[in-house]
């Protein structure tokens, strides 16, 4: 076969690189086994790319979290523009909130399973017998937040009149995880004035006065265990 | 860090997703990066063969298309747009690490052949058929300067169409098709190179184990 036909079947497949190809270069393919060959070659790099292509490659989920760091920096993330939803009021709650007051939830927590902890060693079977002296609830349907803290307030004067006056560092120790407790409720009870229809917000409030609840009436068992 | 609800993310439509991420909407931008982050991804690690360097090009290209979101009008497709961005911030990286081995032409000739030896029609050819395989295509790809890998891996691997290649890359659809048969070309002289090489060695190998045994 002539090489003036082999080139020309070779820019019939440049200008159609996926075929189909010209009667006239069919024709000549038939007749020439070096522009078979390649038309075969051509097909088998095609197929295997396709195979190629057809494996699923997944990104590590690390990217975006850089990535929306970067954009975090960059100040392109505003938030979620639909506030109302409970997801984006707590992504926006996580993402705004001070660290103090996460670590102040976590604090408290820790406080009150290190004072069951301690308390619970001491008197392996006294849980059940202590009655709850606190009159809180944390229904939270029933309670609206304002009264919830005036119920907490009057409680808390209960509370550190309970104390035993030569434990101070029980005392000190509540007072403390009070006062981070307290930072804790003041970020949320700014959420609901910023957004009193937030059903989240309000959530988030009772949650931070329950907190403060469980922690007091941890103490007053405390005390009451110590005062026996 | 926020916490992610894949069920919602996958509610949003894309025009919506976008429509929010020009206002800054967190999840929004979320939204569109999971939409589309394995096919930026599959680009990137395709045309560079480097898992590292795929990752950090496709966060670029979506840090990019994020700064300039609150530009997009619409007038093209989103994806298109996108995958522009990501083949550039590609080929800047292969321009930059290949300009340091080889020449500008060879990285950016858009029309002209490439320097390798060419098919000498009527010589001793190696049939790839049935020999080709995914691994070798693979290596020979990262062998292929930038515009050539670019279109045969939008075109060949990710599947794209000339007139969507055309777009990404700012050429005609002519000029699309010829950079694909190029490509292949060099693909196949490449490949042919591996297969030679792999029957040297096992004949080297052979004669080896043979000597050996006298």
């Amino acid at each position: 076969m002539s090489p003036t036909q082999c080139a020309q079947f070779e820019r019939i497949l440049e200008e159609q690189p996926d075929g189909p190809l010209t009667v006239d270069a069919a024709a000549h393919m038939k007749g020439c086994a070096d522009c078979r060959l390649l038309w075969s070659d051509m097909e088998a790099i095609r197929t295997v790319a396709m195979e190629w292509g057809g494996q699923e490659v997944e990104p590590p989920e690390y990217l975006w979290s850089a990535l929306r760091r970067q954009l975090e920096s960059e100040g392109l993330i505003r938030g979620s523009i639909r506030e109302s939803s409970q997801g984006s009021w707590l992504s926006a709650w996580f993402g705004a909130a001070p660290r103090w007051a996460l670590a102040g939830a976590s604090i408290s927590l820790l406080l009150i399973a290190a004072m069951l902890a301690g308390y619970q060693k001491n008197e392996p079977n006294a849980a059940a017998q202590i009655p709850m002296r606190l009159s809180i609830s944390v229904a939270r349907p029933k309670l609206v937040a304002a009264d919830l803290g005036k119920a907490l307030d009057g409680d808390l004067k209960q509370v550190f009149d309970s104390l035993p006056e030569g434990n101070t560092v029980l005392t000190s120790s509540l007072r403390e995880n009070l006062g981070i407790v307290d930072n804790l409720i003041a970020v949320c009870e700014q959420s609901v004035r910023e957004q009193p229809d937030d059903p989240m917000a309000r959530d988030y409030l009772y949650g931070a006065y329950e907190q403060k609840a469980v922690l007091l009436a941890t103490a007053m068992d405390r005390s009451a265990l110590e005062g026996r | 860090m926020a916490r992610t609800r894949p069920t919602e993310i996958r509610e949003l439509g894309e025009a919506e997703a976008i429509r929010r991420a020009q206002q800054g909407d967190a999840e929004a931008f979320e939204r569109l990066y999971r939409l589309h982050n394995r096919r930026v991804y599959a680009l990137c690690l395709r045309m560079l063969g480097n898992t590292a360097e795929a990752e950090d090009l496709t966060q670029e290209a979506f840090l990019q298309l994020f700064r300039k979101i609150g530009t997009f009008r619409g007038e093209s497709a989103f994806s298109t747009w996108l995958h522009r961005l990501a083949v550039n911030v590609v080929l800047m990286r292969l321009r930059k690490k290949t300009l340091a081995a080889t020449s500008l032409e060879e990285v950016t000739e858009p029309d002209e052949d490439v320097g390798g030896p060419r098919k000498d029609i009527g010589g001793p050819d190696l049939r790839l058929s049935g020999s080709v395989d995914r691994v070798n295509l693979e290596r020979a790809v990262e062998q292929l300067p930038p515009g050539y890998r670019s279109v045969f891996v939008l075109h060949d691997v990710q599947g794209y169409e000339h007139n969507e290649i055309a777009t990404i890359m700012n050429c005609s659809i002519g000029n699309s098709k010829s950079q694909l048969h190029k490509a292949r070309m060099r693909l196949r002289e490449l490949l042919q190179e591996f297969a030679r090489d792999r029957a040297r060695e096992e004949r080297q190998a052979a004669k080896g184990s043979s000597g050996g045994s006298h």
